[in-house]
C-alpha cells in the first residue's frame, strides 16, 4: 500500500536531480586536476565545486533517499497510511529551502570551506544555516518514522515489527543522534563566528564534534542499502531471508557501535588523547561485525533462491541465480565493492596502517568505493524496484538498466582503484592541481588519468539512470500490485521484546557516545586558551 | 514440512549462524590485537600527550620562534625537528635530518588546519592551530622526500609542498657542530 | 515479556547487550589508558595517574624550551582577523592629520609619485604591521624608519585605518597591462609556491599580506629580492621568504612587472 506516492516520488526525484548535479561536478573535478585537464587559473573554483559536491552528496542526496525510502517502507511494510503527511511535506520543503540557502553562498564562492567545514576557516553564515535546515528537515522524518511505528504498535500489540520497518526506524534513530555532533559544532561554534558574534574558535574541539557525525553518517547512508539487501533482494530474486533475527541483530549492532568510533578520523590529530584513539579503534573493528553477519545472511539467502531455482553443488548453485535480474546484478556489484571497500576500511581502522594513508587520495578512493559504489548502486536498485509501484508504470528498459549498473560498477572500479594506489604513493587530497611534470610525482599521472576516465564512465551511467527513471514516468500503465518485502525462511510469530523495540539499543548508543566522547569534548570545551582566531575565506 | 521438521531446520540454521558469528568475532578480535601489537613493536603510536599553544603568538616566544625552527642534534644522539605550517608554506620549507636516527618531529600551525605528510613513509600528522603535534620518525634511506600539506587550508593549498632531505648520519653530525638549527633551505 | 521488563537484569538481551558492551569498554579502556602507555619505552610517565591523564588527552601547556637568540630583530606583531576590523570616523580623521607627513613619499592621495608603495585603500592590517615593524626595527629603511620610530600604538592604528579608508586610485605612472605570468597564476606547486592571489587579495587575503596591483615595479622587485636573500625578514615565520627564495630571478621580474601593470581598482575594497 503506497498511498502517498507523490511525497515519495518528490523525495526521490529531488534526490536524483541533486545527485546528477553533484555527479557532474565530481566528474569535472576529476578531469580538471588530472594530467588531461589544464590547470585552473582560479583554484578557488575547484574548492567551490568540491564544497558543492560534498555538501550535496554527503548531506542532501542520501538523506532524501533515506527519507523517501523510509516513507515507502512505513506505508508498505506496516500497511498503514503515513501519519503526519503534512509534516512530511514540511520536512521536504525545509530540505529544499536549506539546500538553496546553502548553495547560493557556495555558488558565489563565499563558502569554499568544503563540506567538512574546517574551522578556523569560516565561510558565509548562510551556508551553515542551510545545512542546519537540511538536518532539521530530516529530523522531522525521524520523528515521523517513530510516530508511525508507535501508531502501528498500538494497533498490533505484541506483533513482530516487520523487519524493513524495524531497520528503517533504527536508521532514523542513528541519524538523529549522529547529526547531533555536527549540529553542536555548527550551532555552538561555527555559526556564532560566521555571524560575527565571536571571532575565535576551538578548531580541535570542532574536529572532535565533526568526527562524532562523520563516521556514523556513513552507516546512515548505508541503512537503505542494507535494508534492500535483507528485505528486497531475496524477494526480487525469488528467495527467502535466511534469518530474521540475525538481520535484526545486525541493525542493532549498527545502531550501537556505529556511533562511538568516529575518532578514527582524528588518529593523526594532536588534540585527542592516545587512549581514546585506541578505544575508538577497537570499536571500529567491532563495526565490521554486523557487515560480516550481513554478508553471511545475504549469501545464504541468495543460495536459498538459487536452490529453489534448481541450483546444485557446493558452488554450482551460483549459476542458477537470475543474473539478468537488475536486483541480482546490483547486489553482486555492491558486494564486490563492499568487499574491497571494507578491506580498505579495516586498514583505515588501525592507527598504524592509517598513518601511511591518512588524508591521502586513498581515503577519497575508499569512501567513494563504499558510498558511491556499494551504497549508491543499491539506491539505484531501490529506485528501479520501487518505480513501477510509485508511477503505476512499467520500467521497460531492462537492458538499459543492466548496462547502467554495469557501467556504474566498472566506472567505480576504474575510478577508485587507481585512486587508492596514488594514495599509497602519498598523493594528498583536495588539491586543485598537481605538477605531474615533476619527476617526483610523474609516476602518479597515469593512475590519475584512469581515475578521471572512470569519472566520466560514472557520469554516463548516472545520466542513463536518470533517463531510465524519466522514461519510466511515461511508460505504459501497469498494475504493479502491492509493494512487498522479502519474508524469512522461518517467519517469526513472536520476537523477543529487545529485538522488536529500539529503546535498549538507543540507550546503549547514547551511553557509549557519552563514555567515548564525553570526556574529550568536556575537557577541550573547558580548557582555556584553545580557541584560535577565525580565518574568514574569501575576505578580501 | 511438519512442525518437527521446521523445528529442526530452525535449529540447524541457528547453529550455522552461531558458527559464522564466532568466526566473525574471532576475525575482529584478531585485528584489534594485531593493531595493538604492531603499535608497540613498530613504535607507531599516537602522540602520548595533548599540548596546547597560542597560534597567533608562536613567533614571539616558546619553542616555535623562528630561531628554533629546524633540526637539532640532542645530547643523546637523537634529533628533534621543529616546524610550523602556515598559509601556504612550511617553515623550514626544507627539513634536513640524518638517516638511521630516532627523530622527534614537533610541529604546529600558525593559522588554520594543515597536515604534514612525508611521501613514501608513514609520517603523517595533522597540524591543528592551538595544539602541538608530535611524531616519532626514523629514515633508513637517504634522499629527497616530498612533504605536501595534506589538509585543505584555503585557496593556496595546492601550492603548499615542502621537502625533506635525509642525509648521511656523519654529514649531519658535522653540520650540527656549527650549532644552531639546521635546515636545507636554499640548497 | 512486556516492554517494561526491557531494562531489567531478568531480560537476557539486556544482560548480554549491556554486559558485552561494558566488558569491551573496560578491556579497551584498560588497554588504551594503562597498558599501552607503559608499553612504549620511548615515553616516560611519572606515574599511573600521569599515564591515564595523558592518554585521556588532558591538555598540557607545551614545555618551556630555550630557543637560541635571534641574530636579528623579527616582527613582534600579532595579527589576526580581528586586527583593526571596525574603525570609527574619528580614528580615520586623526589618521588623516597624521598622514600629512607621509604625503612627501606616499602622495597626498596615498598614491606615490616615486617608487614608494601606494597606500590608498591598502588593507589596514598591512599598514599596521609594517609601521610596527619599522618602529621596532624588524624592518629598516633609511627614509621610513625615522618616521615610524616616534609613532605611538594609537597613531599607528589611526594611520592604518585612514589609508585603508581611502579609495583605490590608479597608479601615478600607469603602464600598459601585461598578461598574467604563470608564476602569478599558478605559482609553482613543487617548489612550494602558491598562486600569489591566494594571499595577496585577488583570490583571498591572508591577514597582513598587501594587495599589489599598481604598486611600483622597482619597489616590488626590490622587496622580493630582499626576501629571497634574507635581507628583509619581518615576515612572520618566514611566510614570504619561503616563497621568494624559491622564485627564479626571472619569475621575480615577471611578477613585479605584472602587478605594477595592473589597475589597482580590480581588487575589491575591504568590506
Amino acid at each position: 500500500m503506497l498511498a502517498n506516492r507523490k511525497l515519495i516520488l518528490a523525495h526521490f526525484w529531488l534526490a536524483f536531480a541533486v545527485f546528477g548535479f553533484a555527479l557532474t561536478l565530481g566528474a569535472w573535478q576529476m578531469f580538471i586536476r588530472s594530467p588531461i585537464g589544464t590547470w585552473l587559473s582560479n583554484p578557488e573554483l575547484y574548492y567551490r565545486s568540491l564544497t558543492a559536491h560534498g555538501t550535496v552528496m554527503g548531506y542532501v542526496f542520501p538523506t532524501l533517499v533515506a527519507m523517501g525510502f523510509g516513507y515507502a517502507i512505513s506505508e508498505s511494510a506496516l500497511e498503514q497510511r503515513l501519519v503526519g503527511v503534512r509534516w512530511a511535506w514540511a520536512g521536504f520543503w525545509l530540505i529544499v529551502a536549506g539546500s538553496i540557502m546553502a548553495m547560493v553562498p557556495i555558488a558565489l564562492g563565499r563558502a569554499s570551506v568544503l563540506y567538512t567545514f574546517y574551522p578556523p576557516l569560516i565561510g558565509n553564515v548562510f551556508y551553515y544555516l542551510g545545512v542546519v535546515l537540511v538536518v532539521v528537515g530530516s529530523w522531522i522524518w525521524v520523528a515521523l518514522m517513530s510516530v508511525n511505528l508507535r501508531v502501528w504498535r498500538k494497533a498490533h500489540p505484541g506483533a513482530p515489527v516487520p523487519l524493513a520497518m524495524f531497520a528503517n526506524v533504527a536508521g532514523s534513530y542513528l541519524w538523529a543522534w549522529t547529526a547531533v555532533g555536527a549540529a553542536l559544532e555548527l550551532l555552538l561554534q561555527i555559526i556564532p563566528v560566521a555571524a560575527g558574534l565571536k571571532n575565535t574558535i576551538d578548531a580541535g574541539l570542532a574536529r572532535v564534534f565533526f568526527s562524532w557525525t562523520l563516521h556514523a553518517i556513513v552507516y546512515f547512508w548505508l541503512m537503505p542499502t542494507y535494508i534492500a539487501y535483507y528485505t528486497i533482494v531475496p524477494r526480487a530474486i525469488g528467495g527467502r531471508v535466511y534469518s530474521d533475527s540475525m538481520a535484526r541483530i545486525s541493525f542493532i549492532l549498527f545502531l550501537v557501535v556505529a556511533m562511538p568510533i568516529g575518532m578514527h578520523h582524528t588518529f593523526a590529530d594532536p588534540q585527542v588523547g592516545a587512549g581514546f584513539k585506541f578505544v575508538h579503534s577497537a570499536f571500529t573493528a567491532l563495526v565490521a561485525l554486523p557487515t560480516l553477519l550481513t554478508v553471511f545472511t545475504i549469501c545464504a539467502s541468495i543460495e536459498i533462491a538459487a536452490r529453489l531455482r534448481g541450483g546444485r553443488g557446493m558452488f554450482g548453485w551460483t549459476r542458477a541465480l537470475p543474473w539478468d535480474n537488475p536486483m541480482m546484478l546490483a547486489l553482486a556489484f555492491s558486494f564486490v565493492m563492499l568487499g574491497f571497500g571494507g578491506a580498505g576500511g579495516l586498514i583505515n581502522m588501525s592507527y598504524q596502517l592509517d598513518a601511511s594513508i591518512h588524508n591521502t587520495q586513498w581515503i577519497t578512493g575508499h569512501f567513494h568505493l563504499i558510498f558511491g559504489g556499494a551504497i549508491v548502486i543499491m539506491y539505484f536498485a531501490i529506485a528501479y524496484d520501487l518505480w513501477p509501484h510509485l508511477t503505476g508504470r512499467e520500467l521497460i528498459d531492462i537492458r538499459l538498466i543492466r548496462t547502467q549498473l554495469w557501467l556504474w560498477f566498472i566506472g567505480m572500479i576504474v575510478t577508485t582503484f587507481p585512486w587508492h594506489w596514488v594514495g599509497i604513493l602519498g598523493m594528498p587530497r583536495r588539491m586543485a592541481y598537481f605538477d605531474f611534470g615533476d619527476p617526483a610525482i610523474a609516476p602518479q599521472a597515469l593512475s590519475v588519468t584512469f581515475s578521471a576516465i572512470g569519472g566520466f564512465i560514472l557520469l554516463t551511467s548516472g545520466i542513463m539512470f536518470i533517463v531510465v527513471l524519466a522514461r519510466g514516468m511515461r511508460a505504459p500503465l501497469v498494475d504493479a500490485g502491492p509493494y512487498r518485502f522479502a519474508i524469512a525462511v522461518h517467519q517469526p510469530t513472536t520476537v523477543p521484546v529487545a529485538l522488536n523495540t529500539h529503546a535498549l539499543w538507543v540507550a546503549l548508543m547514547i551511553v557509549l557516545t557519552l563514555t567515548n566522547y564525553g570526556y574529550p569534548i568536556l575537557t577541550l570545551a573547558t580548557t582555556e586558551g584553545t580557541s584560535v582566531p577565525a580565518v574568514y575565506v574569501g575576505a578580501q | 514440512m511438519s512442525s518437527e521438521d521446521a523445528h529442526r531446520s530452525v535449529e540447524i540454521a541457528a547453529r550455522v549462524e552461531r558458527r559464522w558469528a564466532t568466526i566473525a568475532v574471532i576475525i575482529v578480535v584478531g585485528m584489534a590485537l594485531l593493531a595493538a601489537f604492531a603499535g608497540i613493536h613498530r613504535a607507531t603510536m599516537p602522540q602520548p600527550r595533548v599540548e596546547i599553544t597560542d597560534p597567533s603568538r608562536i613567533h614571539l616566544s616558546g619553542e616555535f620562534v623562528e630561531s628554533n625552527l629546524g633540526s637539532v642534534l640532542e645530547a643523546n644522539g637523537n634529533v628533534t625537528v621543529r616546524a610550523i605550517g602556515q598559509q601556504y608554506s612550511f617553515t623550514p620549507a626544507c627539513i634536513v635530518v640524518p638517516a638511521d636516527t630516532p627523530i622527534t618531529l614537533r610541529a604546529t600551525s600558525a593559522d588554520v588546519v594543515h597536515g604534514i605528510l612525508i611521501q613514501g613513509t608513514n609520517v603523517n600528522t595533522m597540524l591543528v592551530p592551538g595544539y602541538v603535534s608530535e611524531q616519532l620518525m626514523r629514515f633508513t634511506r637517504t634522499g629527497d622526500y616530498l612533504m605536501p600539506c595534506q589538509e585543505f587550508c584555503s585557496f593556496g593549498h595546492e601550492g603548499m609542498w615542502g621537502k625533506v632531505k635525509v642525509i648521511d648520519k656523519t654529514d649531519f653530525a658535522n653540520r650540527a657542530k656549527a650549532g644552531g638549527r639546521l635546515s636545507c633551505v636554499g640548497q | 515479556m512486556s516492554a517494561h521488563d526491557l531494562f531489567t537484569l531478568g531480560n537476557r538481551h539486556f544482560r548480554i547487550g549491556v554486559g558485552v558492551t561494558a566488558a569491551i569498554l573496560i578491556v579497551t579502556a584498560i588497554t588504551g589508558f594503562i597498558v599501552l602507555p607503559f608499553a612504549q619505552p620511548w615515553v616516560q610517565f611519572a606515574n599511573v595517574w600521569d599515564a591515564i591523564c595523558s592518554a585521556a588527552g588532558v591538555p598540557q601547556r607545551a614545555a618551556n624550551v630555550t630557543a637560541p637568540e635571534q641574530s636579528k630583530r623579527l616582527s613582534e606583531v600579532v595579527l589576526t582577523s580581528r586586527t583593526l576590523s571596525r574603525p570609527s570616523q574619528e580614528a580615520i580623521g586623526r589618521g588623516a592629520t597624521l598622514a600629512q607627513r607621509c604625503a612627501i613619499c606616499h602622495g597626498p592621495t596615498g598614491i606615490s609619485r616615486a617608487d614608494s608603495p601606494n597606500l590608498a585603500g591598502q588593507y589596514a592590517a598591512v599598514i599596521y604591521k609594517e609601521l610596527h615593524d619599522f618602529r621596532s626595527g624588524a624592518r629598516t629603511n633609511a627614509v621610513m624608519s625615522p618616521f615610524a620610530v616616534n609613532l605611538t600604538d594609537p597613531e599607528i592604528a589611526d594611520l592604518s585605518n585612514y589609508y585603508a579608508y581611502l579609495p583605490r586610485l590608479p597608479a601615478y605612472h600607469p603602464t600598459p597591462q601585461l598578461p598574467k605570468p604563470n608564476i602569478v597564476i599558478y605559482g609553482a606547486p613543487m617548489r612550494g609556491i602558491a598562486p600569489c592571489g591566494a594571499c595577496h587579495g585577488s583570490l583571498d587575503n591572508k591577514t597582513g599580506s598587501p594587495w599589489l596591483e599598481g604598486q611600483s615595479e622597482a619597489y616590488m622587485k626590490a622587496q622580493l629580492q630582499a626576501f629571497a636573500s634574507g635581507e628583509r625578514r619581518n615576515d612572520i615565520s618566514q611566510q614570504m621568504r619561503n616563497i621568494a627564495r624559491a622564485m627564479t630571478p626571472q619569475e621575480i621580474e615577471a611578477a613585479a612587472a605584472y602587478y605594477a601593470s595592473q589597475p589597482s581598482d580590480v581588487v575589491k575594497a575591504v568590506d
